[in-house]
């Protein structure tokens, strides 16, 4: 499947790519109309700023996906086809096992609204708003199988 | 080569076991016996249900048609009441209502056959040895149906009382009080959850828990249920009479191991289990609250009753009833939960002791705590910001040597970032 990589050398830390992800994610849709949606919307992707090194995170849709396992209302599942891990928000219950197990730290809860805040990669518009967004191209989103050519082309 | 399995038991662990099954064979016969009258469904969310914030529909994790698509034989109200080793049989009994007036049909015992059979029975909640327990309004909580049978009773009454304060107790109180009731839990331990998480982070929860209405007595136990038929009062030992019209008896569950009680399978507190999660029966594999695994934390076999090692474990068993060898990485005690809206999540080792080192920090409602033995993580506590909780599970379960990143472990953002030298990536996730 089609998954978000990073590089951490290129990052800088900027958080457009978080300030993109809030506002897709967002009722409203555009910056400066979400300002005032009643429920904010929370980034799926965080930057981990650590030492002198700036580490985008978001769900790595991972193949044994713990969080599926753990989801004890049957929220969460993964598409065997795509590999996409799904969540149904009408069947969360905002118990945070997700959050307990995850070993990314990649899903966290938005405590107002009691569902986990997990990347979708905007499966709904087609491009995770996240790779467009970032000004220097930190953030990649290609093929799992292409991985090792775009490592041995560096 | 097709075969005929049997597994007792259609919650967490039986239907991943379904799932691993299938993912490998589709020509086996597969019997799921239950003796509920639902098919699966999440049962860790009837505390939700009780307080009304979901419907009974929210509640199914995988409905008759999973079944179907499966090709599985579902035989709900079915209780087995027996398992033959030697014979490669179970024995059971169909429970549905209307049998239970023809007594003819009851009696008529139902036979499966199995090449392989995998026990998923589950836990049950432990009533407590009390005059009066087998009153009307004692409930216990683990069903729909003890759920249901509750809430009959909350329409006519204006106080619960709970016994006991671990995670279901509270839960219960929780549910109960979101239905207005007046809701006592009595606990005998000084703090609520003590099986669960350290005494700081209970006193966190339980202040929360009063605050918001929920009246928490610790040091007390109940010596009486009162009442002719119906419930009046509980009695506590230091003979206080609490009036109340419901009693939740949340003492603890104990696993359902009483249809293997006259086989030789090996039971400890739980069924014993290799990490292949078979019995010392070559054919019988057990899993979930029912059995009996390894804690990477104690470092011995524990029963850790919690749903995602009953999903992983019912994994584990149905894939190798299909012929793989996977073992399975073992069990901890982990435990998320939330109440008016301050989140807990507590694994593995929490209490302090000699052999452990501690590093804990907290400020307002916000605690964090870890526990080191030697150069590992052994647990930890969050209460309040509970993000990246996970990282903790991961140092803890792949027992990785901390002490380059000990001081950093207490920092707010903590994360995958500061671990990520120190472990195998398992998903790629930087290309530089
Ligand atoms: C209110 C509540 C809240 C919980 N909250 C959490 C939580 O926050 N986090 C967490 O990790 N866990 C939680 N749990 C625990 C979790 O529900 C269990 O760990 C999980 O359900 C175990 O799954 P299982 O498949 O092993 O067994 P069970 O879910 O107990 O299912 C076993 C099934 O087998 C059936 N059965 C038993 N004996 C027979 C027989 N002889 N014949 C036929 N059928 C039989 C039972 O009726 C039952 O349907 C909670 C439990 C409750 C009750």
């Amino acid at each position: 499947m089609k998954k978000i990589y990073f590089d951490v050398e290129k990052c800088l830390g900027c958080r457009s790519c978080e300030l993109a992800c809030a506002v897709s994610h967002s009722a409203a849709k555009e910056l400066e109309k979400m300002i005032s949606d009643k429920d904010k919307s929370l980034p799926r992707i965080k930057i981990n700023f650590s030492k002198d090194k700036n580490y985008p995170m978001s769900c790595r849709h991972c193949k044994d996906p713990k969080c599926v396992s753990a989801c004890m209302a049957g929220a969460i599942s993964k598409d065997e086809k795509t590999g996409q891990i799904l969540y149904d928000e009408k069947k969360c219950v905002g118990c945070w096992m997700c959050v307990m197990v995850c070993p990314y730290g990649a899903i966290r809860p938005n405590k107002k609204v009691k569902i986990p805040v997990r990347c979708d990669l905007c499966t709904d518009i087609g491009e995770p708003q996240c790779v467009k967004a970032c000004p220097v191209k930190a953030i990649v989103y290609f093929e799992e199988s292409e991985l090792e050519k775009v490592k041995s082309k560096k | 080569m097709s075969k005929q399995i049997v597994i007792i038991g259609d919650s967490a662990a039986g239907v991943s076991a379904v799932d691993a099954i299938r993912k490998k064979d589709k020509e086996s016969k597969i019997v799921v016996l239950s003796d509920e009258n639902f098919p699966s469904y999440c049962r860790c969310v009837i505390s939700d249900f009780l307080a009304g914030k979901v419907t009974e529909d929210k509640l199914i994790y995988r409905s008759n048609e999973f079944f179907k698509e499966n090709n599985v034989e579902l035989k709900l109200s079915t209780k087995a009441i027996k398992v033959d080793p030697k014979k490669n049989r179970v024995v059971a009994e169909d429970i549905s209502d209307n049998k239970a007036e023809d007594k003819k049909a009851r009696s008529a015992k139902l036979q499966f056959d199995y090449d392989a059979l995998l026990l998923a029975t589950g836990a049950s909640p432990k009533f407590p040895d009390l005059k009066g327990i087998q009153k009307k309004g004692v409930f216990g909580f683990r069903t729909i149906q003890d759920t249901k049978d509750i809430l009959q009773f909350v329409t006519m009454a204006d106080t619960a009382c709970v016994l006991g304060g671990g995670l279901i107790g509270l839960k219960a109180a929780y549910g109960l009080k979101k239905r207005g009731l007046d809701v006592k839990v009595i606990i005998r331990s000084p703090n609520v959850l003590s099986q669960v998480t350290d005494k700081t982070s209970a006193e966190l929860i339980q202040k929360r828990l009063s605050e918001n209405g929920i009246e928490i007595l610790t040091g007390r136990d109940v010596s009486e249920i009162l009442g002719n038929g119906d419930i009046k009062a509980v009695k506590l030992d230091n003979n206080k009479v609490i009036a109340c019209q419901i009693v939740i008896a949340a003492k603890g569950v104990r696993p359902n191991t009483e249809i293997i009680s006259e086989t030789e399978i090996k039971v400890n507190e739980g069924i014993c289990v290799d990490e292949y999660m078979k019995t010392n029966i070559p054919n019988i594999y057990a899993a979930g609250d029912v059995a009996e695994t390894f804690d990477v934390t104690l470092n011995k076999p524990s029963v850790n009753a919690l749903w995602p090692h009953a999903v992983d474990q019912g994994k584990i068993s149905g894939a190798n009833i299909s012929g793989d060898s996977i073992k399975y990485d073992g069990s901890l005690g982990m435990n998320s939960v939330e109440f008016f809206d301050l989140p807990l999540v507590s694994m593995g080792i929490y209490k302090e002791s000699q052999n452990h080192e501690t590093l804990s920090k907290i400020y307002n409602n916000d605690y964090k705590k870890v526990v080191i033995e030697g150069n590992r993580l052994v647990g930890a506590v969050l209460v309040g910001n509970i993000n990246h909780s996970g990282v903790f599970l991961k140092l803890i379960r792949d027992k990785i040597d901390i002490s380059q990143i000990k001081d950093r472990l207490l920092n707010e953002n903590f994360g995958f970032a500061d671990i990520r030298d120190l472990i195998k990536e398992e998903e790629r996730i930087y290309v530089k």
